[in-house]
């Protein structure tokens, strides 16, 4: 559905004539004249008004009875007063049934100072209560859920955390239980409200109802200071406000910035800062000594890593998704330009055609967050955005309630937006390659020699519009891409403001590092590099076999995050300089790291990241460095002026001046124009200079041969990444409830015939490695098919490499 | 003149078979030769209004609907739960296809396909008459494709509720019938605009739409000649309370009230009298003695300050004190309270804790004071009418009664001589409000 | 501080307003039917009533009431399986059942007594009788619950009995109703209200010149009109008094 278009019209409140956009409410219109006008259960971000509280009543001329501001459009000519002695009267007495049974414990409430209820009471109440009654009062703080306690006697019944619930979040668990006076929050039958957008209830709430365990009690209003930032915890780069005190990250909070997240965070992202603050955390470089790695000075670690020197051609270097556009560009530029070497990657998978990648990547075909709010059609392939970009979700269902988008999913795994799809088309694991290509030729012309489900989603993709935008995930498959572009060809996305193509990288920057050139055969800004290198799998086999001889790890600890464990256990044990930024001492680091720097974290760095629509935006340090902490440009400019390339940078934002001059589809960007909302490249002119693909990329490919069918019911292995699957996840102590373990997804047919319940105890074999699990019958995994989890700390799914697996009970 | 209630009492009018010989869907098949406007045009010269509460005009309801091939709705709102009102439970059991016809009709004339009929689900019984007399007319061809033949089709379902008061409002009915808690919804949009599954939506009373056939069969001008100006038609009167013979009676409407309370109903008991009086059920406005010859018609008893409401007259002697009255309705709705605007939901609980302090002796006059302003900050305030339809008849008996209130303040005192009085008097400070010395009312540690 | 404090007396039925969650229990998301265990008649009945509206939400509240006449109150379990089977979450259900009167989120006795004590019916003395209701059936297998106007102030003080409505009833009636209840019989059968004729003399007048209808023209002869037995003796008439005099109204108020 198109966006709608905006006419503005006058009217007058309080004897003002002052603009307004016609159809916007009232009490927002009021606002932009600087009438304030008070309320509680208004919240443009939770959909449709419900004039709930009543405080918000004004009066309109033409029309009797005091009307509420929140759920009535503004008209051209309308005359509005909210300053009359009947108005007055009204708010007065909406204060005054407020604090009938709010408790007004406002001292010890953690809520006081930043307190709706509070200010209100303030400026439109009377000041008095006439009230004899004795007060209710209840048991409090209660358990809400490991996250989030609840007071109820402060409840004030505004309808802002259960519509979150039921018209956000859509996950229907938060809701109102009883009627009248006797109405409360609650839950079914004492479940906790685990859901993945939780916390967003606490920031919801205007009073002190709904508070963050974690936060709860650790500061007052008047001690904190906001600090707005970007959490880089995954792809969807949520714009945050930092709440700091001494120098600690106390809370994070929403920022809200409509292009991006629309006001909202993910639990991981609310909650995960805590790792930021841990023990664990590495605040000072360390060196191996014999099996230890030990404490040591800067001087010392920095000449360790200096020693690359000496792995001039043989250093290989992995750049993980939390790395800024700056540290990938000069780490890349330490390797290519420093130590000669060409070997280094940002992606987990098998290397994509430089061709095909600059195609993916064109300005043309790139859809932006909003598109999918306001597009005819949404297509979801192979991707699921709550665990690969949470934020995403949250925004195609908004799209599909309140914009009637139509959604449509092709993927192996069912999907937590399934019940929103109008059609869902599932294949077996891992086989992409080959459902895209039957829907490329469901889409060509000759129609007839389609399959019956592809032909039918080709239809579904047809008939609902051009504004049409497919969302994938880096996870597919590279054979598969060529048919996806194709796909985008003929269903003309490119050049088309409100389609096009939007990709889930596996990495929070992975856009932005691609584009920094952190590619094997891609250089800054796509171009061609000096020399082609190798990308992530052959790094792992060339450092077993001693081709590669230094590896150079920028925040990313491979044996957890990428796949085949085994080969990188055997990569990084044959290395014998293995240089790594890290937050803390994830396993392969602190078995095989031989210099270890302290990484920052997203609230102490300086720098730019890519938002996976091409938006940049930027980290600004909102704490101080914890320990002997060092910004990550720096020591890699320290680290390559030792090894003998001086990269000439004495500031933060004199990395980011070499990358735009370097990257070409970045130029005339400035870190003052980037902001605190950012830019969007492909939007900007300079996006001509992106080098077009040669069209060697939309190529006709042949469908891939299909993979073995299962055979001695063995299960084809399919493969997901948990929003949970993370080190900030297991760090985080309010988060210790979410780690993820290895969850088996089964059909029900397979569990039936292997004889396993849901929640059984089950072993998963291939090959001779055996992975303990426990088993999770889902409706809609397609029978045949196993889902294993990926990046999770213990019996991980990339131990395996095979594409079958053997499922039995334990 | 009985116009719905005829035959009423005739045994099996309930099955098609019977109704059908006493000339029933006639008037349906005659409407189903007219044309759709002709038929709301009808409707409007009969000058019916809707007969729920709210007395809009019935054709002109119609009229909005928007023009234009879109999923229409109908409702027709069985929730009879207004306290004293019985009579569409009465015509539901008795005379079902009445009402089926009535709603066929409807649906022809505004264009709609789809129509429910949501019942209280207290009304079990009358649920399985209705339910059967559906699967009756739609085996014979009232409901369905192409109905008697013509260009109508429709569909009819009954949806039971499960024990709400506040489904009666039309905007709570229709969340109810969306399977939601029955929340009033905010107004605009209108029902007749957007409405069930967010549809052009038509809601009409039970009896409002048992009466269409009649103005079908009659003719709208021949409908208006019954009853008085602004009033046309006759009207089920629910009577109940404290007279003799309780029951439903059609009165033309304009009927002295005095006529409809004492001559049918049989009046007061023996050496009784009335002291107050509901004319619309339990939300209108009390009047006292002074009123019974008041016309029994809808600006006549606007003009009295009260309202026709559902047509639920009840009535209370002076062997009871309005107190009790008082007590009863502020505790029903604060029950009833769907809790979604703050005004209702802690105006009415507050309004009856004011009043069980009168009963404990724990009051002074001055409470009455605060009573009648909060019921003044509820009025208008609210989100939907449930919070007036306390605030109205509680503010009118505060006001009306005041001495006999005054008097039982003062003897709840004596009764209780507890010193609850003193406690209170001792604890607060009425010029700037309460200080917060009640153990109850202090802070939460 | 938090013991003894005083609560609102009416209404509430479920206890929550002091609970916490139960931090071991997972998140009660919308129940895998490949998991969830449902009756099939009851899974039928709840289908049935999903197809007979454009949204399936809209059968929530008639397969509560289903769920509620197979499992004898809506037990976690029982919403739990009308989740699974229309697809919503349990929280959805247990927020709409906790908004009606009619459901029983807590486990009950199986036969139902709603007694009106609202306005028309207190006037005639539905307090006492609403006590004596109580006492009787004190260890019986009846629930007794006050409720809001039934719609049948014609024969107040009224009850609604497992949904037979009957009335006007006198505290000696309790008794009869509970035993009427234990023998599994119709409960109170000359005080039902479906046998009760118009009140409005003018439609006596009128109606009289009908004959019966023919009981074997209509398996619905019975449903109303007709008595018990469909005998045609006992068709509409004032089974139960309609007008009281003075002395009973005394006797009951």
């Amino acid at each position: 559905m198109p966006r709608p278009e905006q006419k503005t019209i006058k009217l007058t409140i309080d004897g003002r004539e002052v603009p307004a956009i016609e159809g916007a409410m009232l009490v927002d219109a009021a606002k932009h004249a600087d009438v304030e006008i008070p309320y509680f259960c208004y919240e443009p971000k939770l959909g449709n008004p419900v004039g709930a509280c009543r405080m918000c009543l004004v009066e309109i001329e033409g029309i009797p009875k005091l009307q509420t501001s929140c759920s009535t459009p503004v008209k051209d000519g309308m005359v509005v007063n909210t300053h009359t002695d009947r108005v007055r009267g009204a708010q007065n007495a909406i204060v005054e049934f407020l604090l009938i049974n709010h408790p007004l414990d406002c001292p010890v409430c953690d809520k006081g100072g930043e307190c709706p209820l509070q200010d209100i009471t303030f400026g439109w109440g009377l000041g008095r209560s006439r009230m004899l009654e004795p007060k209710r009062h209840f048991v409090k703080p209660l358990a809400l859920s490991p996250l989030v306690a609840i007071d109820r006697e402060r409840c004030i019944l505004c309808y802002r955390c259960v519509r979150f619930s039921q018209e956000i979040s859509e996950d229907y668990q938060l809701i109102f239980a009883e009627r009248g006076a006797h109405t409360f929050v609650g839950t079914h039958d004492g479940h906790p409200y685990v859901a993945p957008f939780s916390g967003n209830i606490i920031e919801l709430c205007p009073v002190g109802a709904l508070t963050s365990q974690p936060y709860r009690f650790r500061a007052r209003p008047w001690e904190i200071e906001g600090a707005a930032g970007i959490c880089t915890l995954c792809p969807s780069q949520c714009n945050v406000t930092f709440t700091v005190r001494d120098e600690k990250v106390l809370r994070v909070l929403a920022r809200d910035h409509e292009e991006v997240d629309d006001g909202w965070l993910c639990d991981k992202g609310r909650f995960a800062y805590q790792a930021i603050h841990v023990d664990e955390r590495i605040t000072q470089p360390m060196v191996r000594e014999g099996d230890e790695l030990v404490p040591v000075s800067w001087e010392r670690a920095l000449s360790e890593a200096a020693g690359l020197a000496k792995h001039k051609g043989r250093t290989a270097a992995l750049v993980g998704g939390q790395a800024t556009n700056e540290e990938g560009f000069l780490l890349q530029r330490l390797l290519r330009e420093g130590l000669d070497s060409h070997d280094l990657d940002c992606r987990g998978g098998a290397p994509v055609a430089v061709e095909l990648a600059r195609a993916l990547a064109a300005p043309a075909l790139q859809a932006t967050v909003p598109d999918l709010e306001f597009a005819h059609t949404v297509l979801l392939v192979g991707a699921e955005p709550l665990d690969a970009a949470p934020i995403l979700d949250l925004r195609i269902r908004k799209g599909v309630r309140r914009h009637g988008v139509r959604l449509g999913i092709l993927s192996a795994r069912p999907s937590s937006l399934d019940p929103n799809a109008g059609f869902v088309m599932r294949f077996d694991a891992g086989e992409e390659a080959s459902a895209l290509a039957a829907l490329d030729l469901a889409l060509a012309e000759d129609r007839g020699a389609a399959e019956p489900g592809s032909a039918e989603l080709a239809e579904f993709l047809r008939a609902g519009g051009e504004d049409l935008v497919i969302v994938w995930s880096e996870r597919l498959a590279p054979e598969a891409l060529p048919h996806l572009l194709s796909i985008a060809g003929r269903l003309n996305l490119a050049g088309r403001s409100g389609a096009g193509l939007l990709e889930l990288p596996a990495g929070a920057n992975g856009r932005g590092l691609r584009e920094a050139g952190v590619l094997p055969n891609a250089g800054p800004g796509y171009v061609e590099p000096p020399a082609a290198g190798r990308g992530a799998a052959e790094i792992a086999v060339a450092a077993a076999s001693g081709e590669v001889t230094a590896l150079y790890l920028l925040q990313i600890d491979p044996v957890r995050e990428l796949p085949d464990r085994a080969a990188w256990e055997a990569a990084l044990q044959h290395a014998p300089l293995v240089v790594a930024h890290a937050s803390v001492l994830t396993e392969g680091l602190r078995e095989h790291a031989t210099v270890i720097f302290p990484a920052e974290s997203y609230a102490e760095k300086d720098g730019t990241v890519v938002h996976p629509d091409g938006r940049l935006q930027r980290l600004r340090t909102a704490i101080a460095h914890p320990g002997a902490i060092r910004a990550g440009w720096q020591v890699i400019a320290d680290v390559s002026k030792r090894a003998g390339l001086d990269q000439r940078l004495l500031t933060g934002p004199m990395a980011f001046k070499a990358l735009a001059a370097a990257v070409p589809f970045y130029a005339g960007l400035t870190l003052e124009a980037i902001g605190g909302r950012g830019v969007r490249w492909p939007a900007t002119e300079a996006a001509a200079a992106m080098p077009a693909a040669d069209g060697s990329g939309t190529a006709t490919v042949p469908p891939p041969p299909a993979r073995p069918a299962s055979a001695n019911g063995a299960l084809r292995l399919g493969r997901y990444r948990s929003i949970w699957a993370a080190p900030e996840v297991e760090l985080s102590p309010a988060l210790h409830f979410t780690i993820a373990e290895q969850l088996v997804e089964l059909s029900p047919e397979d569990a039936e015939r292997l004889g396993i319940g849901n929640g059984a105890a089950i072993t998963v074999a291939q090959n001779g490695t055996r992975l303990a699990a426990r088993a999770a019958i889902r409706t809609g995994v397609p029978a045949g098919s196993a889902f294993l989890a990926d990046g999770i700390a213990a019996e991980s799914a990339n131990a395996l490499t095979a594409p079958l697996v053997e499922v039995t009970p334990a | 003149m009985k116009i719905l209630f005829g035959r009423i009492d005739e045994p099996g009018l309930n099955t098609l078979a019977v109704y059908e010989r006493r000339g029933g869907y006639a008037a349906l098949r005659r409407a189903l030769e007219m044309e759709p406007a002709e038929i709301v045009e009808e409707i409007s010269k009969s000058g019916l209004r809707g007969r729920g509460g709210a007395g809009f005009p019935t054709g002109r309801k119609a009229s909005f609907l928007p023009k234009g091939d879109m999923d229409k709705y109908l409702v027709c709102n069985a929730d009879e739960s207004e306290p004293g009102t019985f009579k569409d439970r009465e015509l539901m059991q008795k005379s079902p296809h009445m009402l089926i016809e009535g709603i066929v009709i409807a649906c022809w004339a505004a264009g709609i396909t789809r129509a429910f009929i949501y019942i209280r689900g207290e009304y079990e019984h009358q649920a399985r008459i209705l339910e059967a007399a559906i699967a009756e007319a739609a085996r014979a061809g009232y409901l369905g494709e192409r109905i008697l033949g013509s260009e109508h089709t429709m569909s009819l379902v009954l949806h039971r509720g499960a024990g709400a008061y506040i489904c009666g409002e039309e905007t709570g009915l229709l969340d109810s019938l969306e399977g939601k808690r029955g929340n009033p919804r905010l107004k605009p949009p209108f029902p007749a605009i957007e409405g069930l599954y967010h549809g052009p939506t038509l809601i009409n009373n039970v009896e409002t739409l048992a009466t269409i056939p009649h103005i079908v069969t009659m003719g709208g001008e021949a409908y208006a000649e019954h009853g008085v100006a602004n009033s046309a038609g006759t009207k089920l009167v629910s009577v109940s309370g404290d007279v003799r013979r309780p029951g439903n009676y059609e009165i033309e409407l304009g009927t002295p009230s005095r006529e409809i309370i004492f001559d049918l109903a049989g009046g007061t008991f023996d050496g009784r009298e009335v002291m107050l009086w509901f004319p619309g059920g339990s939300s209108s406005p009390v009047l006292t003695k002074d009123d019974l010859d008041i016309p029994y018609d809808f600006d006549s008893m606007a003009k009295a300050g009260t309202m026709l409401g559902s047509g639920a007259i009840i009535v209370v002697d002076d062997s009871h004190h309005p107190l009790e009255v008082a007590l009863k309705l502020a505790k029903f709705y604060s029950h009833e309270s769907c809790g979604k605007c703050v005004p209702c939901r802690e105006g009415t609980t507050w309004t009856y804790k004011m009043l069980q302090r009168i009963e404990t002796g724990e009051a002074t006059p001055m409470d009455l004071d605060i009573m009648a302003s909060v019921q003044e900050q509820i009025i208008g305030n609210c989100l939907c009418v449930l919070g007036d339809a306390m605030a109205m008849p509680v503010g009118s008996i505060v006001q009306k009664f005041r001495a006999p209130l005054e008097q039982a303040i003062e003897a709840a005192r004596a009764r209780h001589d507890s010193g609850a009085l003193e406690h209170v008097v001792a604890t607060t400070d009425f010029v700037g409000g309460a200080r917060v010395a009640d153990e109850h009312a202090g802070p939460a540690g | 501080m938090t013991q003894n404090v005083p609560r609102f007396a009416h209404g509430s039925r479920v206890p929550g307003w002091d609970d916490a969650v139960d931090l071991s229990k997972p998140p009660a998301v919308v129940p895998d039917p490949a998991t969830t265990p449902v009756p099939e008649t009851l899974r039928s009945a709840i289908e049935a009533a999903m197809g007979k509206y454009p949204d399936r939400r809209s059968a929530a509240i008639p397969a509560l009431h289903l769920a509620q006449a197979e499992h004898g109150w809506l037990s976690p379990a029982a919403i739990a399986q009308v989740a699974a089977v229309m697809r919503l979450t349990p929280a959805y259900l247990t927020s709409v059942a906790s908004f009606y009167d009619m459901f029983s989120l807590v486990p009950k006795a199986s036969n139902d007594v709603f007694v009106c004590t609202n306005i028309s019916c207190s006037l005639r003395g539905a307090d006492e009788f609403y006590a004596a209701m109580q006492a009787a059936a004190e260890g019986e297998d009846v629930d007794v619950r006050e409720f809001e106007c039934l719609g049948a102030c014609d024969i107040a003080p009224m009850a609604s009995v497992n949904g037979e409505f009957v009335g006007p009833l006198t505290p000696d009636d309790a008794d009869r109703i509970v035993r009427d209840l234990a023998t599994g019989g119709p409960v109170l059968e000359h005080k039902q209200l479906r046998y009760r004729r118009c009140a409005d003399p003018g439609v006596a007048l009128e109606a009289g010149d009908f004959g019966p209808p023919d009981p074997a023209a209509t398996e619905l002869a019975d449903t109303a009109g007709l008595g018990p037995h469909g005998d045609a003796a006992d068709r509409p008439g004032p089974s139960a008094p309609i007008e009281l005099d003075a002395e009973e109204e005394d006797a009951s108020g």
